[in-house]
């Protein structure tokens, strides 16, 4: 029984030593921080508090000044923020992350996701109509027209659109039901009300954040 | 003129205001050169990828936070439950993501009468590796419901990480340590990394001040 103890404790200090040793300047771990340190020289932290506030200013001039569009395409939700304010907050549809086989395009897809990263609204149109890509034929077992007037669809965007590029959009749908749900080819849909709202908010150039 | 004058005076004066009230880090210790130096090595990499228009992540260890941002800006943050941090002296710079989990994506089949369910945040994955250039590999754990037994299983394994790279300290063949990370999250916040995450991803990390 002594003897057991024994090898228990010495398991126990190798243990402890081992962990203290791993506690070097080789890891660091939550919960674990060193008490700051007392200064006396006021000079040198005058200066590195300066510094700082230098670099912060720096960085907020990146910042947008006038308000932006930040799309949450896990939660579909649709923000328009001033600063830190929130001035609307949208329930959305995104990208449903789907794919589709490119016919005779060996193993080219179309992915369906919203794009994720920093854009700009480049275009702002009333009543859009929208000219469906072949994929929308495709994905329907229908065969792409040759005619460019047998693309054209009017009244399933809604009231207006944005375009950010690459022809994606935010506008409109018809299928409200699905608001809050990754069911879109990669566009951002919104309700009539929501829509308006944000057409009235955004210029041309206004910063479209997307995660 | 004089009203022109004064909005000149108006807008510089709000723009001044801006950039002295935006506090990058709130938790840091202004007191603490270490600190200090290190938020301004954060900040001075940050503003280098504010200055383009993409998103990127921020691990901001000493407040606990994964921060996903643009601008500057941030657009959401994740709590870190736990973290370690190994070789944090290889931390200082940018890393770019090389690396992600694969998603699994439903094919639309146009031949088929039902439509294909999209992807959601629960198809993400909760425990994964994120690889980044350079070397930096950062392992995410979910911290699901935990009984006496798992918990005990997860600590023998963090005791036997720490006992292989105390033991690897002592060998013969010196080797520049590997840079890594491992983050416990919550089991939505994992998935909500995992979702958010795109190829080439710029990441900065703050680390804990080293006095």
């Amino acid at each position: 029984m002594t003897r057991l103890f024994i090898i228990l404790s010495a398991a126990t200090l190798v243990l402890v030593a081992v962990l203290a040793a791993s506690k070097n300047s080789q890891e660091q771990t939550s919960g674990v921080s060193a008490p700051a340190p007392i200064v006396h020289d006021q000079a040198l932290l005058d200066e590195l508090q300066g510094r700082y506030k230098n670099v912060s200013k720096q960085l907020s001039q990146f910042m947008p000044r006038q308000p932006y569009i930040l799309v949450d395409t896990a939660r579909n939700h649709l923000y328009v923020k001033r600063s830190h304010e929130v001035i609307l907050d949208a329930l959305a549809s995104t990208g449903s992350g789907i794919v589709l086989d490119k016919p005779g395009e060996g193993n080219n897809q179309w992915v369906f996701d919203t794009p994720r990263g920093e854009f700009s609204v480049q275009s702002k149109l009333t009543h859009p109509v929208w000219v469906k890509p072949d994929w929308a034929f495709i994905e329907e077992g229908l065969m792409v027209p040759k005619n460019p007037a047998d693309r054209v669809e009017q009244g399933v965007l809604g009231e207006y659109a944005l375009g950010f590029g690459k022809g994606y959009f935010i506008h409109g749908t018809l299928y409200t039901r699905l608001l809050g749900k990754n069911v879109t080819h990669g566009c951002i849909r919104l309700n009539d009300h929501d829509l308006k709202s944000v057409y009235q908010l955004a210029r041309v150039g206004t910063p479209i954040m997307i995660f | 003129m004089p009203f022109q004058a004064a909005i000149v005076l108006f807008l510089v004066l709000v723009s001044t205001a801006w950039g002295a009230d935006y506090d990058a880090f709130p938790d840091l210790h202004r007191d603490d050169p270490a600190a200090l130096r290190e938020a301004t090595r954060v900040l001075e990499e940050e503003v280098k990828l504010a200055a383009r228009p993409q998103t990127y992540l921020l691990f901001d260890l000493p407040a606990g936070a994964v921060r996903i941002k643009g601008r500057g800006v941030d657009l959401h943050r994740i709590d870190i439950l736990r973290w370690t941090a190994s070789a944090p002296q290889q931390l200082a710079g940018t890393f770019r993501l090389t690396a992600r989990p694969p998603v699994v994506r439903r094919k639309i089949d146009p031949s088929a009468t039902t439509e294909q369910e999209p992807i959601a945040l629960a198809d993400m994955p909760t425990d994964y590796r994120l690889s980044f250039t350079p070397a930096l590999l950062v392992e995410i754990q979910s911290a699901r419901e935990e009984g006496v037994v798992q918990r005990t299983l997860s600590s023998a394994a963090d005791l036997w990480q720490r006992l292989k790279a105390w033991g690897a300290s002592y060998t013969h063949q010196p080797s520049p340590p590997e840079a890594s990370i491992t983050l416990r999250l919550s089991v939505e916040q994992a998935q909500s990394l995992a979702w958010s995450t795109v190829d080439g991803m710029a990441l900065i990390v703050r680390r804990l001040p080293n006095p």
